[in-house]
C-alpha cells in the first residue's frame, strides 16, 4: 500500500473511533450529570449539607442533601438512607417520596436520598446498566440516574489490591474500599467512600438519632432478601415489625440478625459505634440477579425476566419469583409500608422519642397508584422549593 | 489526592505511547487494535468515565 | 420469541462472527470485538457505543498493572540485573535440583500470592527462572506449562485470590478463613507440578551456561537490583501493615516507583522512552485481549448471552455440576476472565450454599481450578504471556499438553475440595 493509502486508511480508523468515543463520551457526560429535582414537601423544614456534620467533605461529590422534616412536638430522630447503592433504585425513590410527601407531627425525619452521589453518577462496568430510567408521572415523567454499587472511579481512585477496613482490620475484595455499604463507620482522613461514611457517623451522633433506617435492595438469589436486617439493640423493633407487616400489609417481610463477624455494613457498624439503632431493609430486585437474561430499562422497572424465573423453578431463588415479577412500584411499596411500621411501633414504645408522621403512602397505595403519582412536578413549583440531587 | 493526580499522569503517559505506536504502526489490525485499547485511556484522562 | 430463544440466536450469531472472522486471518482480538458488534446488532441494538466503550474500561487497572510491572522488568533486563541474577543463582544451587525446585516454587508463587495475578509471576521472575530451567536441560514447552501451571496456582494462593475475593463479595461474605483452604492445596499442588515437570532436568553444566549467558554489566551488583525489588515488597507490605495511615498508592504506581528506582540504579545509560513505547508495543496482543473482553462481556450481558450460560450451568443437576466443575470453571476463565467469579462464581456459591456445602473451602476449591483456563483461548492471556516471556517458539499447543497433567491433578483436588467441603470445614478455623 502507498504512504498515501496508509494515511488515509489511519486516519479513517481513527475517526471511526473519535465516533464511537464522542458518542460514548456525552453519554457518559449526561448520565453523570443529569439533574433529579426534588421538590420539597410542606413538611420539609430545612435542607442541610452533609459537609454541615463534616467539613472534609465539603466540595466533593459527596456533600448530599439532607431534607429534614421536623414536627411541632419534640420526639425522637430517625434518618432514612438511600441510594447507598444506587443501582438499587426502589431506595432513592422511596426517599423521594418522603421528601416530596411527608409530614411529621412529632419529632425529625432526616431524609437522604443520595448517601453515595458518587455512585449514582456511574454504571456498573460490564453490567450493560442503562444510563436512566424514566418514572412515569400523571405530568409525564421524571428520569432518574441509573446508578453502581461502587463509588465512581472519577471520584476515587486509584483502589488498592486489597482493602483493609477501618477500625476492625477486616480484609475485603480490593472493589469494595468504594462501596458504602462496606466502609462505616468511616474513616475522617480515608478515601471520599470512607470521609462520606465517617461524615453520616457524625450526623448521627450530632443529631442524636435513634434509628437509622438504610435502604437497599437484593437479587433473588441472595439468601438475605426481603427482610429486616437488624443490629441487636434493634432485634425486638424488627422482629415486631415484621410480624406486624406480615399479617396485615399484604407481603411478608423477614428479621435476621446482623452478623458481627461481617465489617464495613451499616447494620453492624452504625450500631456499634453510635447510640443509634441501625436497620436495613431489603426488596427483591430480579435485575442484579447473575442469571438475568436481557439487561435493560423495563427489567429494571418492571422485574420480569425468564432466566431468573427458570432459577426459581429450579429452587435456587430465596424469594418467589413468577410471571409477574417484581415490579419497581411494589418494592417501593414494600419500603414505604416497612419504614411507616418502623416509625409506628417505635413511638407506640418509646412515647418520648415518638416520630409520628403522615401521608407517607402505603404498600398497597403505591402498588395501586404506581410511584410516579407521588412525583411532584418541579415546573409547577416555586423554584426556591425545588432541589437537585 | 496526589496519588490520583500521578495516575492520571501515567494514564497520559501510556496514552501517549498507544500513539505513538498507532502512527508508526503499518498494519491494520494492530491499528485497530491500537485505538481500542486508547479509548479507556482517553475518556479517563478527560474525566468522563 | 421467548428470551431463551432470542439469547440462543445472538450467542449463535456471536459464535459464527468469530469463526468467519478468524477464517479470514483475523486476530483473535479482533474477532472478539466483531463478535460483539454482530451480537450488539443481533439483539437490537445496534452499535451502542456507550456500552462497547464502558465494556473496554473492565479491566483498565489490570491493563495499567500489566503495562507497569512489565516496564519496570524490561528496565530491569536491559540494565544487565536479570543476566546477573541468573548467573548468580547458577553458581550457588547448580548441583541441588531439589533445593533448587523449593527455592524456585517459592518465587513462582510469592509476586502472584501478594498481588492476586499470576501475570505478575510471570513478568517478574517467570523470565529468569524459564532460563534457569532452561539450563537444567528441560524444553521450552515443558518450562512454560511449569511457569504457567505455577503462576496460576499463586493466583489463587492466598493473602489476595481475586477469584474468591470477587466471588465472596458477591455473596455478601466476609474474606475471611480462605488463608489455609487456598495455601495448603497451592503450595502442595506447586511443588507436585514442578517436581513432575521438572524431574527430567539435569544438574546444571555451569561452565557452559556462564560462558554462554550474557555478560552483566560490570558495575552490576546484588543492591542494584534488589532495591527495586525491596522498594515493591515494602510498598505492598506498608500497606498492609499500616493501611490507615498512608495513601492507597495501587500496583501500578508501586510497580512505576520500582520501575523509576532500577532505572536510576541502572549501571548503564538506558532509553526510557524507547523501553516504555516498545512494552506497550510488547503488550498489545494482551492489552488488546483484556480490552476486547470486557467489550465482549459487557455487550453479552446486554443482550441477555451471559444469563444464558449462568442459568444453563447452575440447573444442571447437582451430580453433573460436580463432574463438569473442572470444565466449565477454566472455559468461564478462558472467555470472561475475573469476570467468571460474579457470573458463574456467585450463583454457584449460593448454589453450594443452599445444599450445606461449606462455602468458603467450596469456593477455595473453585479459585483453584479457575486459573487454569488461563491457558485457553480465546483469550488464553496468562498463557501467552507465559509463551511469550520464557520466547517459546514452538506450537502453542505443545505446552498445553504438557500442562495435561498437572491441569488434571489440580481438578481432581479442587474438585475434591467443593465436594467434601463440609468435611474440610476444619481448614477455615484454623
Amino acid at each position: 500500500m502507498s504512504v498515501h493509502g496508509l494515511h488515509i486508511r489511519k486516519c479513517s480508523f481513527v475517526i471511526l473511533g473519535a465516533i464511537l468515543m464522542a458518542f460514548a463520551g456525552t453519554s457518559f457526560y449526561n448520565s453523570r450529570h443529569l439533574r433529579e429535582p426534588v421538590v420539597l414537601s410542606p413538611g420539609v423544614t430545612q435542607v442541610k449539607k452533609l459537609s454541615d456534620y463534616f467539613p472534609g467533605i465539603k466540595g466533593t461529590i459527596n456533600d448530599s442533601n439532607i431534607y429534614i422534616l421536623e414536627g411541632t412536638e419534640p420526639g425522637g430522630t430517625i434518618l432514612i438512607l438511600g441510594g447507598s447503592h444506587p443501582e438499587e433504585p426502589a431506595s432513592r425513590l422511596t426517599t423521594w417520596i418522603l421528601a416530596e410527601n411527608a409530614a411529621v407531627e412529632q419529632g425529625r425525619l432526616l431524609v437522604v436520598p443520595s448517601a453515595n452521589r458518587s455512585a449514582t453518577t456511574v454504571t456498573r462496568l460490564g453490567g450493560a446498566y442503562p444510563p436512566d430510567f424514566t418514572i412515569p408521572t400523571p405530568w409525564g415523567g421524571q428520569k432518574f440516574r441509573m446508578g453502581d454499587r461502587w463509588s465512581n472511579p472519577l471520584d476515587q481512585w486509584p483502589d488498592p489490591e486489597v482493602y483493609i477496613h477501618y477500625p476492625s482490620r477486616q480484609e475485603l475484595a480490593y472493589v469494595d474500599i468504594r462501596n458504602l455499604n462496606r466502609t462505616w463507620p468511616g474513616r475522617a482522613n480515608g478515601t471520599l467512600t470512607e470521609k462520606t461514611c465517617y461524615a453520616m457517623t457524625q450526623l448521627i451522633q450530632k443529631e442524636n438519632v435513634d434509628i437509622v433506617i438504610d435502604l437497599h435492595e437484593a437479587e433473588l438469589q441472595y439468601p438475605v432478601i426481603s427482610t429486616i436486617v437488624a443490629h441487636q439493640k434493634g432485634e425486638d423493633l424488627a422482629a415486631l415489625v415484621s410480624m406486624m407487616i406480615s399479617g396485615s400489609e399484604g407481603f411478608d417481610i423477614g428479621m435476621e440478625y446482623s452478623p458481627k463477624a461481617l465489617h464495613g455494613l451499616s447494620h453492624r457498624e452504625i450500631g456499634d459505634h453510635t447510640q443509634a439503632i441501625s436497620l436495613l431493609l431489603e426488596a427483591p430486585e430480579p435485575f442484579l440477579d447473575a442469571t438475568r437474561g436481557r439487561t435493560d430499562r423495563a427489567l429494571l422497572l418492571e422485574g420480569k425476566d425468564e432466566f431468573v424465573l427458570r432459577a426459581g423453578k429450579h429452587g435456587l431463588l430465596f424469594e418467589k419469583m413468577d410471571e409477574d415479577g417484581w415490579p419497581i412500584d411494589i418494592r417501593v411499596g414494600r419500603h414505604c409500608s416497612t419504614i411507616i411500621y418502623i416509625l409506628e411501633l417505635w413511638s407506640e414504645e418509646n412515647p418520648e422519642k415518638a416520630v409520628v408522621a403522615r401521608k407517607i403512602p402505603r404498600y398497597a397505595e403505591v402498588k395501586e397508584k404506581g410511584v410516579g403519582f407521588f412525583l411532584r412536578d418541579p415546573t409547577k413549583e416555586d423554584p426556591k422549593n425545588v432541589y437537585f440531587e | 489526592m496526589i496519588m490520583t493526580i500521578l495516575y492520571y499522569i501515567l494514564t497520559g503517559f501510556i496514552a501517549f505511547l498507544i500513539i505513538w505506536n498507532l502512527l508508526k504502526s503499518k498494519k491494520w489490525q494492530e491499528e485497530i487494535l491500537y485505538i481500542i485499547i486508547l479509548m479507556p485511556f482517553l475518556l479517563r484522562l478527560f474525566r468522563l468515565k | 420469541m421467548s428470551m431463551a430463544t432470542s439469547a440462543q440466536i445472538i450467542l449463535a450469531v456471536m459464535v459464527g462472527t468469530y469463526l468467519i472472522a478468524k477464517v479470514f486471518k483475523v486476530s483473535t482480538e479482533l474477532s472478539m470485538f466483531a463478535a460483539a458488534l454482530a451480537g450488539a446488532i443481533a439483539g437490537g441494538f445496534g452499535i451502542p457505543a456507550r456500552h462497547i466503550v464502558e465494556g473496554a474500561f473492565t479491566y483498565l487497572d489490570i491493563v495499567l498493572i500489566f503495562i507497569t510491572a512489565t516496564l519496570f522488568m524490561n528496565l530491569l533486563k536491559e540494565s544487565g540485573g536479570v543476566a546477573y541474577v541468573i548467573r548468580g543463582i547458577l553458581r550457588r544451587f547448580h548441583r541441588r535440583k531439589s533445593i533448587l525446585f523449593v527455592l524456585i516454587t517459592f518465587l513462582l508463587l510469592l509476586p502472584g500470592a501478594l498481588t492476586g495475578a499470576g501475570s505478575v509471576t510471570v513478568l517478574i521472575t517467570g523470565g529468569m527462572i524459564a532460563v534457569v530451567l532452561g539450563y537444567m536441560g528441560i524444553s521450552k514447552p515443558r518450562t512454560a506449562a511449569i511457569i504457567f501451571i505455577l503462576a496460576s496456582l499463586s493466583a489463587a494462593a492466598p493473602p489476595v485470590s481475586l477469584w474468591a475475593m470477587l466471588t465472596a463479595a458477591g455473596v455478601n461474605m466476609p474474606y475471611v478463613g480462605f488463608f489455609l483452604p487456598l495455601l495448603l492445596p497451592c503450595v502442595l499442588l506447586s511443588l507436585i507440578v514442578i517436581f513432575i515437570l521438572g524431574w527430567k532436568g539435569k544438574p546444571v553444566d555451569l561452565k557452559k551456561a556462564l560462558e554462554e549467558l550474557p555478560e552483566a554489566p560490570p558495575r552490576m551488583n546484588w543492591i542494584r537490583i534488589l532495591l527495586p525489588f525491596l522498594v515493591f515488597i515494602f510498598l505492598v507490605l506498608a500497606g498492609r501493615i499500616w493501611p490507615h495511615s498512608l495513601p492507597v498508592v495501587g500496583l501500578p504506581m508501586m510497580f512505576m516507583v520500582s520501575a523509576f528506582v532500577s532505572l536510576l540504579l541502572s549501571p548503564i545509560k538506558l532509553n526510557f522512552l524507547k523501553i516504555s513505547r516498545d512494552t506497550v508495543h510488547q503488550l498489545l496482543p494482551l492489552i488488546g485481549t483484556l480490552t476486547c473482553v470486557g467489550i465482549l462481556v459487557q455487550i453479552m450481558t446486554l443482550t441477555g448471552v451471559r444469563g444464558l450460560i449462568a442459568i444453563t450451568i447452575v440447573t444442571l443437576p447437582l451430580i453433573a455440576v460436580f463432574l463438569t466443575l473442572f470444565f466449565f470453571l477454566p472455559v468461564s476463565e478462558a472467555v470472561l476472565m475475573w469476570g467468571a467469579a460474579p457470573v458463574l462464581g456467585v450463583p454457584l456459591v449460593l448454589l453450594f450454599n443452599t445444599i450445606g456445602l461449606n462455602p468458603i473451602i467450596a469456593l477455595a476449591g473453585m479459585s483453584v481450578i479457575w486459573p487454569l483456563g488461563d491457558a485457553l483461548p480465546p483469550t488464553a492471556i496468562i498463557g501467552r504471556l507465559t509463551v511469550q516471556t520464557v520466547g517459546m517458539k514452538d506450537s502453542y499447543a505443545r505446552m498445553l499438553k504438557h500442562c495435561l497433567i498437572p491441569a488434571i491433578i489440580i481438578m481432581v483436588v479442587g474438585t475434591l475440595m467443593v465436594v467434601f467441603s463440609k468435611k474440610l470445614s476444619f481448614l477455615t478455623l484454623l
